[in-house]
């Protein structure tokens, strides 16, 4: 009787002894601890990605199951397999002969003396025991949701766990969005800016390709999200290269930014280079032409006449059919409106000044979002210039961290564009990455090739969410520089392609799988959003205390 | 079989095993792999062994009744009661117990001469089996069908149990036999295929 209770206790509450999955039989520092499951804990029921703890004799080991794989006693079983139609010949050899084996990446250790989970420096004896890790190990992993640690998600298998990323530590070196397309980098990009944006982490500056951040949003499933600057309408400021198709979506654009033709310089056609097919010579050209014919360069080259041209050609080492391609490769240009002769504005000063602020601005590029020769071209020069107005002000603040500007956060799409190895060490945004926080610039890129991101420019993104990618170079990409990277692999390619991703890096005590928090109206109601109804609620709640309720009746 | 009875004396002994006596054989017992135990007094050490052979020996009346042909039920019946050389019945040592512990290995003496053999009741055999380290012993025991031996062991050590628990015990003792017969797959299925529950579970 005793002994049934006992029973069906267990059910309810299992103890520490039940969730035991196998012991510890080899492995390395570098390569991983391997695991021989009991066969009490049945294979099927391990999933990479999922936490354990193994109890050494003096420390505990934090890790994750990076491989399950099937062993035998004796290779004689592969070759002529027992016959398994009786239950009980089947049950013994799957009990004794045949067994479920943990690739285990330990990660952490956690010892009694040390409160703080330390980095892993060396392996657990042989036979340790091993087991699921409880919500209690992984909360003492992740930490407690405070101001600088923002709840991103949960861990596989573990609803009630949260994962908290340290958006200080984030925010100090750049950050890498991958995924191969539809497994929901925007989705990803928008949570991790929300939590930027609310905890005041640093302000954003977000080049925003297909209208992703700003405005009401429509995803996939077919129904409207909110925008960024929905969910903080004083934080987040909406520029717009594309007023019309601002208006169209029923957004009031806080600056319409325009620039000058005389504002694009031959350092930005650099990073044009592949979009536009720019050879060497052509971009020499350009230099060349600046220096002829000062900051006016590129109209008066769209408007030269033929003589003008000869004229040009004659006086100078250009050689004549680069000139002739570089214009004809400028023209395209031409069909943007933004590009404007007699624009006297500055916009990369106006987003400064909201950036001074503490606002961050979503840049809508409306249908230019189509346009890869304009998306460049404008992210390319505003970053520029904001750059330059960062170092300026960085090295007069030197001594003074009063002065210094905030730090700020710049997102770019389709960074492989920006970052491809034949133009990383020349544009802004492979100096940006290179030099780190250095100038309180950093970078969110946002990417579905990282194998096309120069290599020395992933090696200084300091954490990588990454969703799904099954593409072998773009995941030699991501865990380039990752100790235990291969172990990795199979759990990254084995993400669902939706809301699940991997995160590594800076921010993270370790790599971790999340199920990705749900971006709706409990996201929503937790960033501080208040739907309007709710809002004249409220109002009408002051209202009726400061009066008092209206009297009902005759007088 | 419910109480420990005696089955014989002692004829001759080492420490692996001994050879036992006795004047006729019982309706059910002895039998083939069954445990039988040897209590070796003063000091109080009882040796316990398994059944692997049971010899009925010729004796000169035997062979002369065989000669004269026809054969009276009565001298059959005399022959078998009155025989002139004991049945033999070997026993393999497999474990002794000692200061109320069970060790499953070769006693530090053999039994003496005479001795009395007694076959173990089921709460001896469930006691016994508690530990299955005896099997290797089996196993090792040369010049004995041992396969044989270890299949009959084990459907009585079975039955010694409670029904309800019989299958449990029957899958500890193929884990068991997995883990010592890993080299040799093929003998391994043979012994489980015929250990096997009737109906499993």
């Amino acid at each position: 009787m005793i002994n049934q209770n006992l029973n069906e206790l267990d059910q309810f509450f299992p103890r520490a002894a039940t969730r035991q999955l196998g012991m510890v039989i080899s492995g390395s520092l570098s390569k991983g601890v391997e695991v021989k499951l009991f066969p009490e804990a049945p294979v099927e029921s391990i999933a990479v990605g999922r936490y354990i703890v193994i109890e050494g004799l003096q420390l505990q080991f934090f890790g994750m199951i990076t491989d399950v794989t099937l062993d035998n006693t004796n290779p004689q079983f592969e070759k002529t397999p027992p016959d398994v139609s009786d239950p009980f010949l089947r049950e013994v050899y799957a009990s004794s002969s045949t067994f479920g084996r943990l690739h285990v990446s330990p990660m952490l250790v956690l010892d009694d003396k040390n409160e703080e989970p330390r980095p892993v420096k060396t392996v657990p004896s042989h036979f340790s025991l091993v087991r699921l890790a409880t919500e209690e190990d992984v909360n003492l992993v992740f930490g407690q949701e405070d101001e600088t640690h923002f709840h991103i998600g949960e861990p596989l298998d573990m609803e009630d766990v949260r994962v908290h990323l340290d958006l200080t530590r984030m925010v100090e070196r750049s950050v890498g969005v991958f995924g191969k397309s539809g497994t929901g980098k925007s989705f990803l990009t928008r949570l991790l800016l929300a939590g930027v944006i609310q905890r005041h982490a640093a302000v954003a500056l977000i080049f925003d390709m297909h209208n992703d951040y700003g405005w009401e949003i429509q995803s996939e499933g077919h129904y409207k999200v909110k925008g960024l600057k929905q969910l903080f309408p004083q934080q987040v400021a909406i520029f717009t290269i594309d007023e019309e198709s601002s208006l169209r979506r029923r957004v009031r654009p806080d600056f319409v930014v325009k620039l000058n033709w005389t504002e694009i310089q031959p350092e930005d056609l650099e990073t044009l280079r592949t979009t536009l097919d720019l050879s060497d010579n052509m971009i020499g050209t350009a230099y060349t032409l600046r220096r002829s014919w000062g900051d006016k360069w590129i109209r008066k080259l769209l408007t030269a006449e033929k003589y003008e041209l000869d004229e040009l050609v004659e006086n100078s080492s250009i050689n004549r059919s680069s000139l002739d391609a570089l214009s004809r490769r400028l023209e395209r240009l031409e069909r943007f409106e933004f590009l404007q002769e007699n624009w006297a504005g500055d916009s990369a000063k106006k987003i400064i000044e909201y950036i001074d602020k503490g606002t961050s601005v979503v840049l809508e590029f409306g249908r230019y979002g189509n346009s890869l020769e304009a998306y460049i071209l404008v992210a390319n020069y505003l970053t520029r210039r904001i750059h330059q107005m960062y170092v300026e002000r960085v090295e007069r603040a030197l001594g003074d961290a009063a002065h210094e500007p905030r730090q700020l956060m710049i997102v770019i799409e389709e960074a492989h564009k920006f970052l491809d190895p034949q133009v990383a060490r020349q544009t802004i945004f492979g100096i940006i990455a290179r030099e780190l926080r250095k100038y309180n610039v950093t970078l969110l890129v946002v990417d579905q090739r990282p194998s096309g991101i120069d290599e020395e420019v992933m090696s200084q993104i300091g954490t990588r969410v990454t969703a799904l990618l099954d593409n072998e170079r773009d995941l030699n990409a991501v865990f380039m520089g990752v100790s235990g990277a291969n172990a990795l692999r199979e759990v990254l390619a084995r993400l669902d392609t939706k809301q699940q991703a991997l995160i590594m890096g800076h921010a993270v005590p370790m790599p971790v799988v999340i199920q990705t928090r749900l971006y709706d109206s409990d996201f929503y109601a937790a960033m501080g959003f208040q739907e309007p109804e709710e809002l004249r609620g409220t109002r009408n709640d002051r209202v009726t205390m400061m009066r008092g309720a209206v009297e009902e009746g005759i007088d | 079989m419910s109480t420990n009875f005696p089955i014989g004396w002692v004829l001759r002994a080492s420490t692996v095993g001994f050879a036992v006596g006795c004047r006729l054989l019982q309706p059910n017992t002895p039998h083939f792999g069954d445990l039988v135990k040897v209590a070796l007094q003063p000091d109080e050490i009882d040796i316990f062994g398994l059944i692997y052979d049971v010899q009925v020996k010729d004796d000169p009346a035997v062979r002369q009744l065989i000669l004269a042909g026809e054969m009276e039920p009565e001298a059959i019946m005399d022959q078998r009661e009155n025989r002139l050389v004991p049945i033999e019945i070997s026993v393999l040592v497999v474990g002794y117990q000692q200061n109320g512990f069970m060790i499953q290995g070769l006693p530090p003496q053999p039994p003496l001469s005479l001795n009395i053999i007694m076959v173990s009741d089921e709460a001896d055999l469930r006691t016994f089996t508690e530990n299955l380290d005896y099997l290797r012993l089996i196993l090792n025991a040369r010049q004995i069908p041992v396969d044989e031996l270890l299949v009959a062991n084990i459907r009585r050590a079975t039955f010694a149990h409670p029904p309800e628990q019989q299958y449990a015990f029957l899958l500890k003792v193929g884990r068991e036999l997995a883990r010592l017969l890993n080299h040799d797959l093929v003998r391994l299925e043979g012994i489980l295929r015929r250990i096997k529950p009737v109906v499993s579970r």
